[in-house]
Order: structure tokens, then C-alpha cells, then sequence
């Protein structure tokens, strides 16, 4: 029975450790986009400050700076953290099915693909913060001393603030990753075979409890190395202020 | 010729007036030093020649040569202003090291870099030992390999002096240099700043320090509310001012002291 336990948690466990990877993989890169795009000053209405006595109007003030780019991504990124990611699962999921009489989805690997795209947009709308608090975290002095230095702008963002900025985004993004280990369980709601239903079906078969913590072990042990794989990075970047 | 000439410079943030026609010149070796409460654009006069701000008119000539007019604006391209940068150094108040380097990169990081992209042929060993002779210079030959955090205001300060000097700009200017410092620090980072002008580097110095400034400078100008009140030799300007809002300031700064 250990042995049939064992086998069937390590698939379940395969598939957490994919759904993980393919997660970071993209949602580390998108959530950067959605950082820049909230912090674009991009006001293609701002030519109204040209005409002084419209900017007494309420409306054409606000107009001339308003900010598409950074006002959509911040609309996104509420949305998308307002609401639980097992709705959002669920919406990908179902939805072009129901809505178009079509599935999208009905290809081979299409549960797993839906359950990744879910989980991208929502890690990434999470990531996209903790990057922007990164990058503002960084004292303008840093970049004002480098171009007084005569430094191009490349090299102040790659020699000078890219450094510092990982420094503060690791301690958060080390609490977002490893919330992220653990909402792979989440997946079950497509009936994808992961960790937690693996070790529940054992439950609801053979009426024995002690798989479901023997699941707890894999996580245990997956958030464990993601842990000293932290610390070792934060002892790293210890060596400066 | 003057070194530096500053002509009708003027600055707005929105519909403030921050900056109106200054316009002063300045010889080479000689000390400048900027006085005036805050708020009257001393520091905004610094930054516009650092071009951390663009003034909105006027012109800078650094030796005879325009490098800076605001009729003219479409000359200035990115790379031509971060050239026109390396005619001025700026010390600033607050240091701003860079904190994940050594007091020795800090001081050679964009040596090394404007080497390295502009292909001057200077030699990494040449760089690295001026940025060495610049820190002894300082009195922190012990202190190459701390990071900024393991060095005392005043040390850091000293720090970012070295850095500023490696540029060997034309002009170094200081932004309230020892505003942020403890009042036990601040003695060396004006002991270092007096060495300067000993050896004749060309500076302007925005300063608090009334007395170092009638001490160390050559012309003093008084600035309030964005305007050049009076300029002069420091024996006129500190101690037999012509303007009732000079006279102002100074008094109300021997009550502070």
C-alpha cells in the first residue's frame, strides 16, 4: 500500500512541480511588463495644457493627465487580485466553452494549459507590484549621482539600481512563491490530478487518513528547499545596505 | 575668459518662478559659494548646472563654449548632455553612494565605464590607482575596501568627494555638503573641501556654513526668492552687505548660531 501511495503522490507531485514551473516561468517576465505599464506617465491627451483656459474645466484637467496605459493595468491588476484565483480558474476554464460552443481547451494537454494561463495572469498581477515597489524603493539620488557621473541610462539601471532593487524585491517575492506551491492545489477544481486530490482519493477509496499527510510531506519538503534557496540568496545580497 | 558664465538663467516648476535671470561668472581655481535660506534656489541653481534640471532660459558657457542654451534646445541630444555633465562634478548632500560597491568602485565605477564605451584607452591599472591616490587624498587609505554602510557620514561624504574628483571635472560643485552630517563630522568634510581650494580647484559651493564660506571663498552670492540679491567679494557680501534682505539673513543666522 506505501508503495502504491508513494507512486501515485510522486505523479501528483510531478504535476504540482509543473504547473509551478511553467507558472514562474511566465509570470515572472509578464508581471515586469505590468510594472512598467502602471508606472507609464504615457498621456497622449496632455497637448490640452497648451490651451490654459480649458484647464479650468474639471474635465479637461483631468484629461490631460490621464494615463491610459497605467490606468488599464491598474484596473487589471485589481480585478485580478480582487477576486479569487479559483473563480478565475474556473471562468478560463468553462467560459469559451460555454460562451462560443466551442472548447478551446479540448486538446490533449488543454486542462493543464487553461490551469497555467489562470495562473499567469494572477502571479503575474501579484509579481507586477512587489517589482513596482522594487523599483520605486530606490532612492532618485541613485540615479541622479550616476548621471551626474556621466553614466548612460543602461548602465545606471544594470550597474547601479538593478542590484538594489532585487535586494527588496526578494523578501516578498519569497512569500508570493511559496504561496504559489501551495495554490497549485487549487488545479483540482479542473479535475487535474495534483497533490491534494491524489492523496483525497486514497481517502474517499480505501478510507485511510494517513496519505492526506503524507501529501503535507511533499509540500513540506518543496517549500523547505524554496526557503534556504532564499535565505541563501538574501545572505548574498546581505553584504550591502 | 571665465571658466564658467552664466547668463539670465531662469527656472519654473509649473507656474512658480523658482529661478529668475541669474546670471554670474567664474574664474578658474576660484571659490564660488552660494548663501541664502532655503527655498531661495541655491540648490536648483546647482542642479540646472548639472543638468539634473533643464532651465527654461538663459545659457551656460563652461571656457568660452555655449554648451547649454535654452533657445536652442534641439542641439541638446541625450549623449551631448551627458558629455556637456562631465565639465561639472556634484557632490551632494545626501552622498548617494552607491551602496552595493566599495568606497574604491564608488570612486572609479564610471571611470571604468567611460572607458570601456568610449574606448579612451585608459588602462584599468591607471584608473584604479588615480582612484586609490584620490581616496589618500582624502585621508581614507584604510577605507578602499569598506562598504558605504561601514563608513561614518563624514567618511561617506569624503567618499563621494573622490568619486566626483575622478570625473576630474572643471567645476565641482556642493550641495549643502555637510547638511547632513553631525555637527562633530562636518569639520572633516570642510577640513578636505579647504584642501581644495588650497591646490586652486574651480568650485561652488552651496553652503550653511557661513563662516567657512567667508573663509574659503573667493565671490559670495546671496540668493533669496530665486533672484541673485547681491554678489561680491566675501569681506562685502558677509560682513558689509549693502542689502537690506542680505543683512536679514545674516542676522537672523547669528541668533541661530
Amino acid at each position: 500500500m506505501f508503495q502504491t501511495v508513494t507512486l501515485a503522490l510522486l505523479r501528483g507531485c510531478g504535476t504540482m512541480l509543473e504547473l509551478f514551473a511553467l507558472t514562474l516561468l511566465f509570470s515572472l517576465p509578464l508581471g515586469l511588463l505590468v510594472a512598467f505599464g502602471s508606472m507609464s506617465r504615457w498621456a497622449p491627451f496632455h497637448f490640452l495644457v497648451r490651451w490654459p483656459r480649458l484647464l479650468d474645466q474639471k474635465f479637461f484637467r483631468w484629461l490631460s493627465t490621464f494615463a491610459p496605459v497605467s490606468w488599464l493595468c491598474n484596473v487589471v491588476v485589481w480585478i485580478i487580485r480582487g477576486t479569487p484565483l479559483m473563480l478565475q480558474l474556473i471562468i478560463i476554464f468553462y467560459g469559451p466553452g460555454l460562451w462560443f460552443d466551442h472548447n478551446i481547451w479540448s486538446f490533449s494537454s488543454g486542462r493543464m494549459t487553461a490551469c497555467v494561463v489562470a495562473f499567469v495572469i494572477n502571479y503575474a498581477c501579484y509579481f507586477s507590484v512587489i517589482y513596482r515597489g522594487g523599483i520605486q524603493s530606490v532612492p532618485a539620488g541613485q540615479w541622479e549621482a550616476g548621471e551626474v557621473l556621466g553614466m548612460t541610462k543602461r548602465q545606471i539601471f544594470f550597474k547601479v539600481t538593478l542590484l538594489q532593487m532585487i535586494k527588496r524585491i526578494v523578501p516578498p517575492m519569497s512569500n508570493e512563491i511559496i504561496t504559489l506551491v501551495k495554490d497549485t492545489s487549487l488545479a483540482r477544481i479542473i479535475a487535474i490530478s495534483e497533490l491534494v486530490k491524489m492523496g483525497e482519493d486514497f481517502m474517499r477509496s480505501d478510507g485511510i487518513t494517513w496519505p492526506l499527510f503524507y501529501t503535507a510531506v511533499f509540500y513540506l519538503v518543496v517549500v523547505g528547499i524554496l526557503t534556504l534557496l532564499f535565505n541563501f540568496l538574501e545572505r548574498k545580497l546581505s553584504y550591502f545596505r | 575668459m571665465s571658466i564658467l558664465d552664466v547668463q539670465h538663467i531662469e527656472k519654473h516648476f509649473g507656474a512658480t518662478r523658482v529661478l529668475e535671470d541669474i546670471s554670474f561668472s567664474l574664474e578658474q581655481g576660484q571659490v564660488l559659494s552660494i548663501i541664502g535660506s532655503s527655498g531661495s534656489g541655491k540648490t536648483t541653481l546647482l542642479r540646472c548646472l548639472n543638468f539634473l534640471e533643464r532651465p527654461d532660459a538663459g545659457t551656460i558657457a563652461v571656457r568660452g563654449q555655449t554648451i547649454f542654451d535654452a533657445a536652442d534646445m534641439k542641439a541638446q541630444t541625450e549623449s551631448q548632455i551627458r558629455a556637456n555633465r562631465l565639465h561639472f562634478g556634484l557632490v551632494f548632500q545626501s552622498f548617494n553612494l552607491f551602496p552595493q560597491y566599495t568606497a574604491l568602485e564608488n570612486v572609479i565605477l564610471a571611470r571604468q565605464l567611460l572607458a570601456k564605451s568610449q574606448k579612451t584607452g585608459e588602462s584599468n591599472e591607471a584608473i584604479v590607482q588615480e582612484g586609490k591616490a584620490l581616496l589618500d587624498q582624502m585621508g581614507l587609505s584604510d577605507r578602499m575596501d569598506n562598504y558605504p554602510h561601514q563608513l561614518s557620514g563624514g567618511q561617506q561624504q569624503r567618499v563621494a568627494i573622490a568619486r566626483a574628483l575622478a570625473m576630474k571635472p572643471d567645476i565641482l560643485c556642493f550641495d549643502e555638503p555637510t547638511s547632513a552630517l553631525d555637527p562633530e563630522l562636518t569639520g572633516e568634510v570642510l577640513k578636505v573641501i579647504r584642501g581644495l581650494a588650497r591646490k586652486h580647484t574651480t568650485m561652488i559651493i552651496v553652503t550653511h556654513e557661513m563662516a567657512f564660506a567667508r573663509d574659503v571663498a573667493d565671490h559670495v552670492i546671496f540668493m533669496d526668492g530665486g533672484v541673485i540679491v547681491e554678489q561680491g567679494a566675501p569681506a562685502d557680501v558677509i560682513d558689509n552687505p549693502r542689502e537690506e534682505r542680505t543683512r536679514q539673513f545674516l542676522s537672523r543666522f547669528s541668533q541661530d548660531n
